[in-house]
Formats: C-alpha cells, sequence, structure tokens
C-alpha cells in the first residue's frame, strides 16, 4: 500500500528526491526515443532518396526512349513518303585479274562487273537480276522470280537462273573459293549452270535437312554454245534435272553436306548428228567443314569436291559415237585468321569429245580479305593440258585477282 | 425402339459437344508453341514468358561471333517448322538469317508477318550511324544491336515476346501476361542488385573488341576509350594497334573485353600496357554456368566488377 507524506516538509523532500531520481530516468528516455525517430527518419529520407533517384532514372529512360521513338517514326514517315524507298537493292561487284601464263604471255584481265538487283515483287514473290558487263559485251547472267509463300515447302522459281546442278555451277565466278571455275565443271557443264526454264524446290519434313529440286530448261550451261537457247523445240530436246541434297552436322563444329544431281536431255541433236540421241550427266558433290563456333570467323578448314559423268552422242570424223567421259575436282581451304585463307585445287578435266584427253591442274592459291568486301587472291596454276592444241593453257599460269563490292550484295543461301 | 435411336443421338450431342469444348479450350491436341529463337538469350526469355506452353530452340548457342554465326543447313528444318520466330533484329542477324528465311518455305516467320518477333522494337537504340559509308566499316545502319547487355532492356524484350506470343496464340495471352509480369519482378530484383554490384565499375575505362559493349556502359557507368577493330568488322591494322596501345596507357585504361575475335591482339595489348584481358560471350550459353539470360549478365557483372577491383 502507497502511504503518502504527512507534512509539508516531509511533502517537500519526496517531491524533491522525485524529481532527483525520475528526471534522469525521463531524459534518458525522450534521449533513447528522440534516438529511434531520428534513425527512423534517416531510413526514410534514404528510401525516399533511392525513390527520387529511380523516378529520375525511369524518367530519363522513358523520355529518351519516346524522343528516339519519335525520331524513328519521323523516318518512318519520311522513307514512306521518299519515292525511292522501295526501290530494290543495288550492288556491285568488280572483278579483275592480271595474268601471265608460260605460254602466252601477261594479260590484264577485266572478268566482270557485275550489277545485281533484288526486292520482293508482293507478298507472294521476289525477284532478283545480275548483269554482268565484261571484255565479250554485256549479258543478263541472272533474273529471276522466286515465290515466297507457296504451300506444302514448295518454291518454284522461273526465268534466266543457275540450275540446282550440283554445288559450285551454280556459284558467281567471282564467289569461288579459288580465281577459275575448274576445268572439269567447265567442260561438264559448260561454265556456271545458266539455265532459261523453271524449276521447283521441295524441302522434306524430316529432322535433318533434305531439299529436293526438279528443273526443266532450254539448256543448262552459259558456255555451253552446242545447244540453240533461240530457237523452240519439242519437248524431248529440253533439259530435265533432279537433285537431292541433305546435310549432317557430325558435331557442332563438323559438318557434311552431300548432293546428287541429275541433268537429263531426251533427245539432243548436235551439228553432224542427224540421228541424235539423249544426253545423261550426273554429278555428286561432298563437302566436308570444321568450323569451330568459337572461332568460325579467324578458323576452319573446308574440303569440297565434285565428280562428274557425262554420257552422249558425239559426231566425230563423220561418225557419231556414244561417248562417256568421268570428270572431278577436289580443293581444301584452311582459315588461317580473319583475313587469310589458303588452299590447293586438284582438276581432272577430260574433253567431252574425246574423253582419252584431259587436262590435269594443280593451283595452289592464298587469299586476303582486306575486309568482307574486299579481295585479293594470289593463285599458282600448273596445268598438263592434252586438249586444246595450240596449248595456250598449258604449263605454268599466275593469276593476281582483285574483287571488291559495294551496296547490296547477296547470292542466298545456295552460294554460301 | 424410338426411345433407344433418341438415346444414342443424345449421347452423340453429348459427345460431340464435349470434343469441340475440349478442342475450344485447347485441352486436346494442345501441342506446345514452336518457338525458334536466333540467339540462346532469346529462347531462355522466351521460356521464362511461354513457360510449358511453348517449346524453345536456338540457331546460336551463344560461343559464336554476333555477327558470324554458320549459315548451318539444319537450321533450315528448325525454321521450317517454327510457329514464331524470335530475334534480336536491327540487323544484328543479317549475314545469316535472312538467306536461311528464304529457303525455309514458313511463310508465317518471314519479315512482317505475325510470326516475326522483332524484340528491338521499342528499344532506344544507341549509336545510329550518322555517315552510311562502308569506309565506316560494316556498319549497322540501324544502330547498334547489342542492346541485350542492358538487363533493364531485356523487360523490353520480355514485353515484346509475351505481345509476339499473345498476337500469335491469344488464346494463351493470361499466361503469357502473369509469366511476364513474373519474370519482370524477378528481372528488377536482379537489376537493383546489379545496379549495387557495379559501383566500382563506375568511371571505369574499358577498350572492346568489337562495338558492342555501348548499352552496358551506359548503364553503368563505364568509359570506353576504343576498340580493337580498326571499324566495326574490320581487323586493326599495325598502326592501329599502335595508337590504341599508347592511348590504353596515355587514358590508364583497365579492361579489355573481347568475344569470340582471335585473343592474339587483345593479348599482345594485354602484354604491351597491362590491361586486364577479359573473355566474354555475347548471349547466355557461352560457359556451361551461364545457361539463362539472368545468369549470363550476373556472370558478366561479377567478372567485370572482379577485374576491375
Amino acid at each position: 500500500m502507497l502511504s503518502l507524506p504527512a507534512s509539508p516538509q516531509r511533502s517537500a523532500a519526496f517531491a524533491l528526491w522525485s524529481l532527483i531520481f525520475l528526471l534522469p530516468t525521463a531524459a534518458r528516455a525522450q534521449s533513447s526515443e528522440l534516438d529511434s525517430l531520428r534513425s527512423t527518419v534517416k531510413g526514410m529520407e534514404q528510401q525516399l532518396q533511392k525513390a527520387l533517384d529511380r523516378i529520375d532514372q525511369l524518367e530519363k529512360e522513358k523520355s529518351s526512349s519516346s524522343t528516339r521513338v519519335g525520331e524513328v517514326e519521323k523516318s518512318v514517315q519520311s522513307l514512306k513518303a521518299a519515292p525511292g524507298s522501295l526501290n530494290p537493292g543495288i550492288g556491285m561487284v568488280l572483278d579483275a585479274t592480271a595474268e601471265h601464263r608460260s605460254q602466252g604471255g601477261g594479260n590484264f584481265n577485266f572478268r566482270a562487273a557485275e550489277f545485281g538487283f533484288a526486292a520482293s515483287v508482293d507478298p507472294f514473290a521476289r525477284t532478283y537480276a545480275f548483269v554482268t558487263g565484261s571484255k565479250d559485251g554485256v549479258e543478263v547472267e541472272e533474273a529471276a522470280a522466286i515465290t515466297s509463300s507457296l504451300p506444302w515447302n514448295l518454291t518454284a522459281k522461273g526465268g534466266r537462273f543457275f540450275a540446282d546442278f550440283g554445288r559450285f555451277s551454280k556459284i558467281h565466278d567471282h564467289e569461288l573459293p579459288f580465281v577459275n571455275r575448274p576445268l572439269s565443271m567447265d567442260r561438264a557443264i559448260g561454265g556456271e549452270s545458266q539455265a532459261d526454264g523453271v524449276e521447283l524446290a521441295y524441302l522434306f519434313p524430316t529432322p535433318f535437312f533434305l531439299r529436293g529440286t526438279v528443273g526443266g530448261y532450254n539448256k543448262i550451261g552459259a558456255d555451253n554454245e552446242r545447244v540453240d537457247n533461240a530457237k523452240s523445240r519439242s519437248w524431248s530436246r529440253f533439259t530435265y534435272l533432279g537433285r537431292l541434297s541433305t546435310y549432317l552436322d557430325l558435331t557442332d563444329n563438323h559438318s557434311v553436306e552431300v548432293g546428287a544431281s541429275t541433268a537429263y536431255t531426251p533427245s539432243l541433236r548436235l551439228n553432224g548428228d542427224p540421228t541424235g540421241g539423249d544426253r545423261m550427266l550426273n554429278g555428286i558433290d561432298v563437302t566436308y567443314r570444321y568450323q569451330p563456333l568459337d572461332s568460325v570467323v579467324y578458323q576452319g578448314v573446308t574440303w569440297g569436291s565434285e565428280f562428274f559423268a557425262n554420257s552422249e552422242r558425239i559426231p566425230f570424223e563423220d561418225v557419231a559415237k556414244r561417248r562417256q567421259s568421268y570428270g572431278a575436282y577436289s580443293y581444301a581451304e584452311m582459315k588461317l585468321n580473319k583475313n587469310w585463307s589458303t588452299g590447293f585445287l586438284f582438276d581432272y578435266a577430260p574433253s567431252i569429245e574425246k574423253p582419252g584427253l584431259k587436262t590435269i591442274g594443280y593451283s595452289p592459291y592464298v587469299t586476303w580479305n582486306l575486309s568482307e568486301f574486299n579481295r585479293l587472291r594470289f593463285q599458282f596454276t600448273h596445268a598438263d593440258d592434252r586438249v586444246r592444241t595450240d596449248n595456250s593453257e598449258r604449263g605454268n599460269q599466275f593469276f593476281l585477282q582483285w574483287t571488291t563490292v559495294i551496296g547490296a550484295h547477296t547470292h542466298g543461301f545456295l552460294s554460301r | 425402339m424410338k426411345t433407344k435411336v433418341s438415346g444414342c443421338k443424345n449421347w452423340k450431342v453429348l459427345l460431340a459437344s464435349l470434343a469441340i469444348v475440349l478442342i475450344q479450350t485447347g485441352l486436346v491436341f494442345a501441342q506446345p508453341v514452336r518457338v525458334i529463337a536466333s540467339w540462346p538469350a532469346l529462347a531462355d526469355i522466351t521460356k521464362q514468358i511461354g513457360k510449358e506452353l511453348v517449346s524453345v530452340d536456338s540457331l546460336a548457342t551463344g560461343v559464336e561471333d554476333p555477327h558470324g554465326v554458320p549459315m548451318k543447313p539444319s537450321f533450315v528444318p528448325k525454321l521450317n517448322r517454327a510457329d514464331v520466330l524470335v530475334l534480336i533484329g536491327l540487323d544484328d542477324e543479317l549475314s545469316w538469317l535472312p538467306a536461311l528465311l528464304e529457303v525455309a518455305s514458313n511463310p508465317k516467320i518471314l519479315p512482317g508477318q505475325s510470326g516475326y518477333i522483332d524484340c528491338s522494337v521499342g528499344i532506344p537504340v544507341a549509336e545510329p550511324p550518322t555517315r552510311l559509308d562502308r569506309a565506316e566499316g560494316d556498319l549497322h545502319p540501324k544502330g547498334n544491336p547489342h542492346y541485350l547487355l542492358d538487363p533493364v532492356y531485356a523487360k523490353n524484350v520480355a514485353q515484346n515476346i509475351a505481345d509476339g506470343l499473345s498476337r500469335n496464340f491469344p488464346q494463351h495471352q493470361a499466361a503469357f501476361e502473369k509469366n511476364l509480369k513474373a519474370y519482370t519482378a524477378e528481372l528488377d530484383s536482379w537489376i537493383g542488385r546489379w545496379e549495387k554490384m557495379t559501383a566500382p565499375l563506375k568511371g571505369v575505362k574499358f577498350v572492346e573488341y568489337h562495338q558492342e559493349w555501348v548499352y552496358f556502359a551506359n548503364r553503368y557507368g563505364l568509359k570506353r576509350i576504343g576498340a580493337v577493330e580498326l571499324k566495326p568488322g574490320i581487323e586493326p591494322t599495325p598502326n592501329h594497334i599502335v595508337d590504341l596501345v599508347q592511348r590504353i596507357k596515355q587514358e590508364k585504361a583497365q579492361l579489355l573485353m573481347y568475344g569470340a575475335q582471335n585473343p592474339r591482339v587483345p593479348q599482345q595489348l594485354s602484354n604491351e600496357t597491362g590491361i586486364k584481358v577479359l573473355h566474354l560471350y555475347s548471349s547466355s550459353g557461352g560457359r556451361p554456368e551461364t545457361d539463362s539470360y539472368i545468369k549470363w549478365i550476373d556472370y558478366t557483372v561479377r567478372a567485370l566488377v572482379q577485374a576491375a577491383s
């Protein structure tokens, strides 16, 4: 029970003692509360500052984003308004060589200035063209339309284009890994596989790449002058093509690509052979690639080979006989770094008319890519040529090739 | 007899109705959406948005040079079967993807179609070229495409992917949006952590092999003083290397980052100047421990902070 002080003196003493003992306690309590409040306020200040910083950051982002979006919108509007905005992509390739042949002397060879155009036609097709000027004149090398939205994995192509025969026959000269097109291919196909006609490609719905192509053409071969490209002809005199190609990843870094092609002309009548007969040209191409993914821009090895078997009736010395010839080339190339690569090409090229005669070529070469669009290549070729009577291609040959590209330039997937 | 026929009819009507309801609700024939992404980082973000509703495959593995992915024919069947294609855009994949799309026979994923999901939409693009001329190197006409190195922009990417998936598969829109919200919250949490972790990187001077660090540098305050490449895509000349050695010494640059490029020149620069060389890939998947976007950025941040301190 609490007892109260009985007199004023005792009351005053009690009050004094209370003050003495309670004041510090109260002061201590107040100070502790103040500290706690201070720390809370400090924490709140820090949080507020963080929130303000974040708001600033977000505002900056928003403002830069909206400014940029505004710029992009303006750019899109101006592009839409510009009359040239729907023009096709245009590019030009210049391909020239300095050459020296032990049998024929030197020459500056203006090989080609190739102008390329490509654009979508509409949602259903795109069109491209390559017009080439060279010392032989100006020629439309390719001008073709390709469908882009056919159903059932089909793609149709029509016009003038490089038929889907083999690997390198559908690659333009300046895109080859070596200076000159292998003679074995030149003789079997007639240079690039240029053809006027139609082609239908089918991508098989398999888990691996498997593609088939069928085509029908006036003839195949840019330099194949044995068949007239301009004349009308019966359907038996067209050339029909079939090709299957596949690709397998052996590992992430190693791959193999294999293709088999056949070009069949049911009735080929050359001058001096009134009877005529069929022509069958078969080809097999194999490409092995080592492309280490993490260093593919500066390392890699490619080995590629193509084999050709031709069978046709050839008029020779007043007699037309069926002749069969077998040619091939093989090359290996190593990428030394991003700029430099080196390789070796072996070429075995029999004559189509006289398969017993052949040309065998050995060509080491070095390529210096100053950039993706500027390339120098030096090639030495030793040719043992028994086909040409003038010996112009026999012996040692030296080539320095300079290839440059300006503007938009691509030959697409098949030329990779 | 009459009653029996009527009962049979009722059963048929009931079964047909059930089948329609099941098909409508996606419970029957519910195949996952087939997504092909150009890079593993995009594949991972797509997986976070689509979860079990999508099956995702990436074309590149993550170790490749950003502009040197081999044009493998084995990519063609994958593109052929894809419902949607997710890509970086800004011409990042220009050297290999358009040519593959030409032969993939899949109109759904061609540019401009609904299955073509360009993740660069809405990204504030850095370094738009002021002069379009190849004398400036292998330019990106639309600006620098390496925005994935800024984790804040990964939120735009996730939004673009969610929008693209919803556009193509509106029946799953609610699920995509829910997953987007969760992933964005997770990204925000990591972005906060990386903000703190990168404090020591502010003001750190660096050299890059290829111009791909601008977004990361802008976000975290690093200062770029030069590139090993003479111009984008152009290998250095001896004179350029001499100049770069002087600049590294003058500016006291601390870090040199390279990816799938030849390590010879970075090593030479390190020997001559003492600059620290870091081998960092341009996407997740480059290392086993960076198999997701977040792990990749986290690895990158940690590696840089450790090298700078």
